[in-house]
């Protein structure tokens, strides 16, 4: 029979190829070994390491390397799922589970609503779309683009009109993305806007919302230039991935290519509050230059 | 012809071909996007009734997009053998299904029968075809290719080594596409989708591939997926060196317009590779599709994304590739719905791409907007190698972090080789063996271990 | 796009004056839907002038208008004129950097060889640049192993240790070919700390003495060790006295080394020895004697010795292609302030990022030390700045700054922000907001700064996105 010691060097070992922290192994391994040899189940107070938040980065899960530090560096350019290992020709557990877990992530964010707490938090009213729920939302982007009825409504009779810029957030394909990033980035913008003198409209929320539908809220506002912070389609690597339309003078049925774009705004990417300046300045140089999109020189 | 019939009593009257051959596809959200969709589940076998008693000659003479009009329909027309399209013209559909599932009817035979078949002829019959049908059917048609080696060999399945990233970085391709080929993967193209798509880029990434491939003796295929006319001009001004040339196709002329193309720059792109190329040939071009694509492009033409993508592959095979893939999953849930559409769609494309006569495989995917998962898309690999699908893809664990989407896996591949006792092209093989990645068909310890390429 | 910004090195050392200008390619690397990500892409050295003797006036001082003609004449042979340049360094290094007239001369031609050209010195930096120009930092990173650079010039040897691509120590010891000098066969010169060396080891040599070439080479012997001492190859360290300006050896944390290049005037001639031939005397000097004394050396054998990519034009290589960088390329920064140079840097520690009190307070303390004659110099505080992400905490990180930053903000200068953190733009937005643009400020990031390192910032490039950077760090080991 193996000694606690033994055993506990072993968790330690593992754990620490999990890169998770030895110490927090330290309180459960004497139960997990007096549970081994009382043989029979006891449940254990511990917790198991989260694995989502293992750095895949710096995991390397390949058996006796031939070359661990170099393999290791290169690794360190790319952000796929590399020196994973195997078992036999298929996956070794735990990264098996961490794609599990990203996916999961990945389809709460698009399945799942934004919470109206939070729409509320931020000080924003909240229309929606002619889409009536997601499934009609993931197939139907022509109703998408416009807003119900009761929306056109909701805009005309609380938005400020003729605003130079006329600021929206919009949940997209990722609700995720606008909780994780709206209260960094919609302040930036907007203190951004106020530190070069814009005046900024009425900021709201738009339920089951497509890109094109900014075009739309430019008409009925009068808006000058519209700037939408719009949840992306998740990857694995985030799920709260966020991205900016930006129009100078938008109309509907426009080119879409008259549409400037900064995207892969999150906590790993773009840094959401530098990402709201920057788009606060972006939006200066259109009112400047009265173009958005290829029109506009960056 | 006659376009009517009865279901239960219901009477269904279709306007034309083009209104049976949408109503009788399986469902798909990009058909009812479109508004074509059959109604009701009912509707949609009225339509496949009606269909099934269309003759062959008459689906020919009703193309998706008028001769006059579209240089794919030309091109699917004028490739047609006359005397052996004479032997099925007056076959129905029905019949026509019947002939191909025979036991009588062999793998020869029908690629014979491809020679005179047009592309609706194909979409039509599958329209007919259960998705076992649709693997049985595949199973028969072996279709072989040979650039520098060859794919499509009984007892063979392949795989592209599909490197991607983000920023195009040379030491993040490099990690991955090490991995990969430790893992057995790449036997059918080592391909890159670059994020950097100019001239410059793309020469430089076919020099990297190049001398890897060449330094470690990989008997294989490479190509950087940027649009043919800078492969071209890559070739032409930089030399770079290249064994297959890509381009994403389309089933009408408007939809390849979308792409920013004509056939004049394939015709162009196979004659620079066939006398510039690194690649032995005959075959040397590489064509991705999709169903929805002409759809997504409003190049349609009021048809079905079936009947579309199977004049991709019409169009397709007048360049001889070596290697076409549907990316079946790829396009979003307005187009294929969930995995239930996706695996549908894969069978289709699959062997509407074999019935054309193509060295066919699949990227088997989807999008974290559609309701599918990774599960989905194993069992989707699994029902294409059954049906003796060429190749699928391969990505680090089935994410790729460039195009954002899953699809399978660097393990995937091997896997299925040993579950259904299959192996990679005969000199990949061997080039496994001699690295120690494999034995006997199986891997060793040594494989995954990319660190291996990292010996001077 | 791309942009090309023209940079150029001067070194003027011990023995030899030489210039370079260098093409630094600054790209953007992201794609256009995302925040721009420019960065120097590509080095290219475009003009290597001749290697001159540097132009002494005396033993104490150097001819500056000789130097300058120098300068004056391979800027036309290279066809650039100063307004041409855009980044750069002009460093006199070594044993020169000690006479008299030295500020004199780096001012008279920081002056003349462009707007953005700094002077600079220090023998730590030199340890540095002159590793960066022999190659070390990224031949350490390609092998993964363990590099050392040892410069040795005519005044001094200037050490390097990379790990990995990493710095790991400097040091700089007062050894070199031009320590002593030969004049018509006898000695002319001989540097003090050399004497003692000769004389504690019981070997008698004066100024004036026929140039003997076997009590030369012993001497050469001693100093050979000495420089691997410094290496820390030898077999005890190398003694206090010899390191410059009294200065110390490698950390106690710098790891083995396992390969080693030689820069500098007499790795020339340790490399190329045979071209030299028998006339050991023939520059003047004892560097021959001393690359021979250093092939014989024992102690060297340990370590696989490399090739460097530059020898004799390590140091200033090092000074014209690798001391400007870039910002980062979300920034804010007030028109009409820049360029500005020299500025002292006032760092804020990282234990001192904790709160946003202490940042306050941090700064308020460290002001006292950047009044020199009672009245505050321009400064650019420093910090990390990594714990702060969200919207609110920049809000208050910029209230923290400007109560420690007053002095600075009622001073005729611009407030500058020196920040590692990606938050360069939307911290001087906040800063903007909070002082109602009374003030001008800037506030740059992906810029590490250490604690007493000087830092020069450049009129803006690639469309204003960026601004070049140089910062002189003149202490490494600390």
């Amino acid at each position: 029979m193996i000694d606690q010691n033994e055993l506990k060097a072993i968790i330690e070992q593992v754990l620490g190829e999990m890169n998770v922290n030895a110490s927090a192994a330290q309180t459960s391994a004497p139960a997990s070994v007096q549970s081994v040899s009382a043989a029979q189940t006891t449940v254990d107070p511990g917790m198991i390491p989260d694995v989502t938040q293992i750095d895949l980065h710096t995991q390397y899960l390949v058996k006796n390397p031939v070359d661990k530090v170099g393999y290791q560096e290169l690794k360190n350019h790319s952000p796929a799922r590399l020196g994973i290992g195997k078992a036999g020709p298929r996956y070794l557990t735990l990264p098996m589970l961490e794609f599990r877990a990203a996916h999961s992530a990945a389809q709460d964010a698009v399945f799942s609503p934004v919470d109206h707490d939070f729409i509320n938090q931020m000080n924003l009213f909240s229309v929606q779309t002619k889409c009536a729920d997601k499934d009609t939302y993931l197939t139907r982007p022509d109703l998408g683009r416009q807003l119900s009825d009761e929306g056109v409504a909701a805009v005309r009779e609380k938005c400020k009109k003729n605003p130079t810029v006329q600021l929206y957030v919009s949940d997209g394909l990722s609700s995720a993305a606008v909780k994780a990033n709206v209260a960094d980035v919609m302040p930036a913008i907007i203190q951004g806007l106020q530190s070069f003198g814009i005046e900024v409209g009425t900021p709201f929320f738009v339920e089951y919302g497509r890109v094109g539908v900014m075009d739309q809220i430019t008409e009925l506002t009068g808006a000058t230039v519209t700037c939408v912070l719009i949840g992306e389609r998740p990857g694995l690597i985030t799920a709260n991935s966020m991205s900016a339309y930006i129009t100078y003078k938008g109309t509907v049925g426009m080119p879409e290519s008259r549409r400037t774009v900064v995207s892969n705004i999150h906590d790993a990417g773009t840094p959401p509050v530098e990402a709201g300046a920057h788009i606060a300045e972006i939006i200066k140089k259109m009112l400047d230059a009265k173009a958005s999109g290829t029109d506009l020189k960056l | 012809m006659k376009l009517k019939t009865q279901l239960f009593g219901h009477n269904y009257e279709f306007k034309n071909i083009c209104e049976v051959m949408a109503k009788a596809n399986e469902e798909k959200s990009g058909d009812k996007l479109a508004g074509i969709a059959a109604a009701s589940a009912e509707e949609r076998v009225a339509a496949k009734v009606v269909l099934s008693n269309i003759t062959m000659n008459e689906i020919r003479n009703t193309p998706a997009v008028p001769y006059e009009e579209d240089s794919v329909t030309r091109i699917i027309q004028d490739d047609i053998n006359e005397t052996i399209f004479s032997e099925f013209k007056n076959m129905t559909v029905a019949e026509f299904r019947e002939w191909l599932l025979d036991e009588h009817t062999t793998g020869d035979m029908i690629k014979r029968a491809s020679k005179g078949l047009t592309s609706e002829c194909v979409a039509a019959v599958c329209k007919l075809m259960s998705n076992l049908d649709l693997v049985y059917g595949a199973s028969k048609i072996r279709v072989t290719a040979h650039c520098n080696t060859t794919i499509g060999l009984p007892g063979t399945f392949s795989s592209r080594l599909q490197p991607n990233h983000t920023t195009d970085d040379p030491k993040g391709i490099m990690a991955s596409l090490m991995e990969g080929f430790s893992l057995g993967c790449g036997d059918a193209v080592l391909g890159l989708n670059p994020v950097d798509d100019t001239v410059e880029s793309v020469a430089r990434l076919l020099k990297m591939f190049d001398e890897f491939v060449n330094k470690w003796e990989i008997p294989t295929q490479y190509s950087v997926l940027a649009h043919v006319t800078t492969q071209t001009e890559a070739v032409a001004r930089f030399n770079a060196p290249m064994s297959l040339m890509f381009q994403s196709i389309a089933g009408s002329q408007k939809g390849n317009e979308a792409f920013g193309l004509t056939p004049e720059m394939l015709t162009e792109g196979e004659d620079m590779l066939l006398h510039r190329g690194t690649g032995t040939g005959p075959n040397v071009m590489y064509f991705e599709t999709g169903q929805g694509s002409e759809l997504s492009s409003e190049a349609h033409n009021g048809w079905d994304q079936v009947t579309m993508e199977a004049r991709c592959y019409g169009f397709g095979r007048h360049y001889h590739p070596f290697i076409v893939n549907t990316v079946v999953g790829f396009i979003g849930p307005e187009y294929l719905y969930d995995s239930k559409q996706v695996t549908r769609a894969g069978l289709e494309d699959h062997f509407m791409g074999k019935l054309s006569g193509i060295p066919m495989g699949c990227d088997a995917c989807y999008t974290n907007h559609m309701k599918a998962d990774q599960n989905d898309i194993e069992n989707l690999a699994t029902l294409l190698v059954a049906a003796g699908c060429n190749y699928v893809m391969g990505v680090p664990q089935g994410d790729d972090c460039m195009l954002m989407y899953q699809c399978t896996g660097y393990h995937e591949a091997q896997s299925l080789r040993e579950t259904f006792g299959l192996r990679p092209t005969a000199e990949f093989d061997a080039w496994m063996e001699k690295m120690g990645f494999s034995e006997n068909g199986h891997l060793t310890d040594l494989a995954g271990d990319a660190s291996v390429f990292l010996k001077k | 796009m791309k942009e090309i910004i023209t940079s150029v090195g001067i070194d003027i050392g011990t023995s030899t004056t030489q210039l370079i200008f260098s093409k630094l390619t600054i790209e953007n690397q992201s794609s256009e839907y995302v925040l721009p990500r420019i960065e120097i892409v590509d080095t290219e050295i475009i003009y290597r002038s001749k290697i001159y003797f540097t132009p002494l006036r005396s033993l104490t001082e150097i001819d500056a208008e000789a130097v300058k003609k120098i300068v004056r004449d391979e800027y036309a042979a290279a066809r650039m004129q100063p307004d041409m340049v855009t980044s750069g360094a002009v460093i006199i290094t070594g044993e020169t950097a000690r006479k008299a007239n030295a500020n004199e001369v780096l001012n008279a031609l920081s002056e003349m060889a462009g707007d953005f050209v700094v002077a600079t010195a220090g023998p730590d930096l030199e340890s540095v640049l002159s590793a960066r120009g022999a190659g070390i930092d990224v031949m350490s990173k390609d092998d993964r192993t363990v590099y050392a650079n040892a410069d040795i010039g005519g005044g001094t040897t200037n050490c390097a240790i990379y790990d990995f691509g990493q710095l790991k120590g400097v040091n700089c010891l007062d050894v070199g070919g031009r320590l002593i000098k030969i004049e018509n066969g006898r000695i002319s010169y001989i540097y003090t700390k050399i004497k003692k060396l000769a004389e504690d080891n019981g070997i008698h040599i004066n100024v004036g003495d026929t140039a003997d070439v076997i009590s030369l080479r012993k001497v050469c012997t001693l100093m050979a060790n000495l420089i691997a001492e410094g290496l820390g190859l030898g077999e005890t360290p190398a003694p206090q006295w010899i390191y410059t300006n009294d200065g110390k050896g490698f950390p106690a944390s710098v790891p083995p080394i396992k390969c080693l290049t030689f820069s500098g005037g007499v790795a020339e001639a340790y490399y190329s020895r045979d071209s030299i031939g028998n006339d050991v005397f023939k520059f003047g000097d004892i560097g021959v004697l001393l690359a021979d004394a250093i092939k014989e050396c024992p102690y060297f054998k340990k370590v696989r010795i490399v090739k460097p990519l530059e020898t004799i034009r390590a140091t200033v290589v090092g000074a014209g292609v690798h001391t400007t960088s870039i910002s980062g390329s979300t920034i804010s920064y007030a028109d009409g302030q820049l360029p500005i140079k020299n500025i002292p840097v006032l760092k804020i520690a990282e234990q001192d990022e904790e709160s946003f009190e202490k940042i306050t307070e941090s700064i308020r303390s460290q002001i006292a030390l950047f009044k020199p004659d009672g009245n505050l110099e321009q400064i650019a505080v420093s910090f990390g700045g990594w714990k702060f992400r969200k919207f609110a905490e920049l809000q208050n990180l910029a209230e923290a700054v400007t109560k420690g930053a007053e002095e600075v903000i009622s001073s005729p200068y611009p407030l500058i922000l020196v920040v590692e953190n990606d938050i360069g733009k939307a911290l001087g937005h906040a800063l903007n907001v909070l002082l109602n643009h009374s003030k001008a400020v800037i506030c740059i990031d992906g810029i590490r700064t250490r604690s007493g390192d000087y830092i020069d910032i450049g009129e803006p490039v690639f469309g204003g996105h960026v601004l070049p950077i140089v910062i002189k760090t003149l202490v490494f080991n600390s």
